[in-house]
C-alpha cells in the first residue's frame, strides 16, 4: 500500500507499507520504503528531469520487484528465513521525461546501497513510453471512453553492481505492455505483466495497482486536528 | 418553510462567496515568452469540443479553481472569471496549463495530449460568458 502526498508543488512523498504471502508457507509483514520526488525545473523541457530518493527498511522476505538491480530476489528460502535478515537501502534514480507527439517517454537511471552490507552499489534502468487511446476527450461521462485509458511498454531491468561488474549480462531484463484504465474522476487501476527477456529472473512478473485520490486531503488533515486552513 | 428556504440560499451564497478568491493576484513572475502567445487554438472552430474540456476540467482543475472556477481562497487558486486571466491569449493560457507553476502549487499538464490542453482553454473562455463577465481578448 502507498500513501502519497504532494507536500510543494515540486515535491512528493510516498509512504510504501508492503508485505507478500506465498503459497503453502505464509503471509509476512516485509517493510517500508519512503519514497520522495524532486522535480529541480520550473518550467517543462524538451528533457525534464526528477530526482528521485528513496529509503527502504525491508527483509529479504520481500518479494516486490518495482524494479531491477542486481540480482533477483530469493523466492526458494521459506519466509521465516528469510525475515531474519533486515535490509536498510538508500535508493536513487535520476528519472528523465518528455513528450512527443502525445507520447509521454520515460527513463531512470538506478542506483541503490544497502547501509548494512558491504555489497557495494546495484545498478538498474527503466525506460518506457505510453500515450492514451484518445487525444480529444469526449464530452461524454464515461468510463470505457478512449480517453480513459493509456497504453505503452516498459523495458526493465539490472545493470550490476561495483561488486560483480556493471553491465546488463548478469542482471534480469524484463520487457511488459503497460495499461493504465482512469476509471472514475479519482481512481484508476494499472496493469502490466512482464515477460523475462533472459534466464536470470523470474519468467513472468505481474505487476497491478489500483490508485485512490482523495481530493483536499491536506486541508482535511489539518480540521482534523483542530488547525486552520 | 419560506424563512428555512431563505436561510438556506443565505448561507449557501454565503459560503460561495467565501471560497471564491477575488483578491487573486496574478504571479507575475509566471510570464509566458511572447511566441507563445499569438499561437491559435486549433480547436477555436469546434465549439462542440468544449464539453470534453469541461469533463477535464472537473476531473483535474475543479478541487482548486472551483467547480465555476472562481478560484478557492484557501487554495490561493486563480479566479479564472477574472478579466484578467480572460484577457490572456489562448496562446498563453496554453502555455500555462502546460508548464504550471509549481511555486504556487499549480502543477504541470504537459503529460495530457496537446489537445486536450486546447479544449481546457475553449473550456475557460466559457467561464467568462457562465459569469455574466464577458471580456473580448
Amino acid at each position: 500500500m502507498e500513501i502519497e502526498y504532494g507536500v510543494t508543488g515540486r515535491w512528493t512523498s510516498e509512504l510504501y507499507i508492503e508485505g507478500q504471502g506465498t503459497a503453502g508457507d505464509s503471509a509476512v509483514f516485509t517493510g517500508w520504503r519512503w519514497e520522495n520526488r524532486f522535480r529541480p525545473l520550473k518550467r517543462e523541457h524538451w528533457i525534464n528531469p526528477v530526482l528521485y530518493l528513496e529509503y527502504e527498511s525491508t527483509s529479504e522476505a520481500s518479494r516486490i520487484q518495482k524494479e531491477i538491480v542486481g540480482g533477483a530476489p530469493d523466492v526458494e528460502s521459506p519466509n521465516a528465513d528469510l525475515q531474519a535478515t533486515k535490509n536498510h537501502e538508500l535508493e536513487g534514480k535520476l528519472i528523465l521525461s518528455g513528450t512527443s507527439h502525445d507520447w509521454n517517454i520515460a527513463g531512470n537511471f538506478i542506483t541503490e546501497k544497502n547501509l548494512l552490507r558491504s555489497e557495494g552499489f546495484e545498478f538498474g534502468y527503466a525506460f518506457g513510453v505510453s500515450r492514451p487511446l484518445a487525444k480529444l476527450a469526449s464530452g461524454a461521462s464515461c468510463r470505457f471512453c478512449r480517453e480513459n485509458f493509456l497504453a505503452g511498454v516498459e523495458l526493465y531491468g539490472g545493470l550490476g553492481s561495483t561488486e560483480d561488474g556493471f553491465g546488463a549480462r548478469n542482471s534480469a531484463h524484463y520487457v511488459a505492455p503497460v495499461v493504465s484504465w482512469q476509471v472514475s474522476e479519482n481512481a484508476s487501476i494499472h496493469f502490466s505483466p512482464s515477460v523475462a527477456l533472459n534466464g536470470l529472473g523470474n519468467p513472468m512478473l505481474i505487476r497491478f495497482g489500483y490508485s485512490y485520490e482523495i481530493r483536499g486531503f491536506g486541508s482535511r488533515f489539518t480540521q482534523w486536528f483542530g488547525g486552520r486552513n | 418553510m419560506r424563512k428555512l428556504c431563505s436561510a438556506i440560499v443565505g448561507l449557501v451564497l454565503a459560503t460561495s462567496a467565501f471560497c471564491q478568491n477575488p483578491d487573486y493576484q496574478q504571479d507575475s513572475k509566471w510570464q509566458a515568452p511572447a511566441d507563445v502567445a499569438s499561437r491559435p487554438n486549433p480547436l477555436a472552430n469546434r465549439p462542440e469540443t468544449a464539453g470534453g474540456g469541461q469533463k477535464l476540467f472537473r476531473r483535474n482543475c475543479v478541487e482548486c479553481h472551483g467547480a465555476d472556477g472562481s478560484g478557492l481562497a484557501k487554495k490561493h487558486a486563480a479566479d479564472l472569471q477574472l478579466s484578467s486571466v480572460q484577457q490572456q491569449s489562448d496562446g498563453v493560457l496554453f502555455w500555462k496549463i502546460t508548464n504550471g507553476n509549481p511555486d504556487r502549487g499549480m502543477p504541470s499538464f504537459s503529460k495530457f495530449p496537446e489537445l486536450q490542453r486546447w479544449q481546457l482553454v475553449l473550456y475557460l473562455r466559457t467561464l467568462k460568458t457562465a459569469a455574466g463577465s464577458p471580456s473580448k481578448p
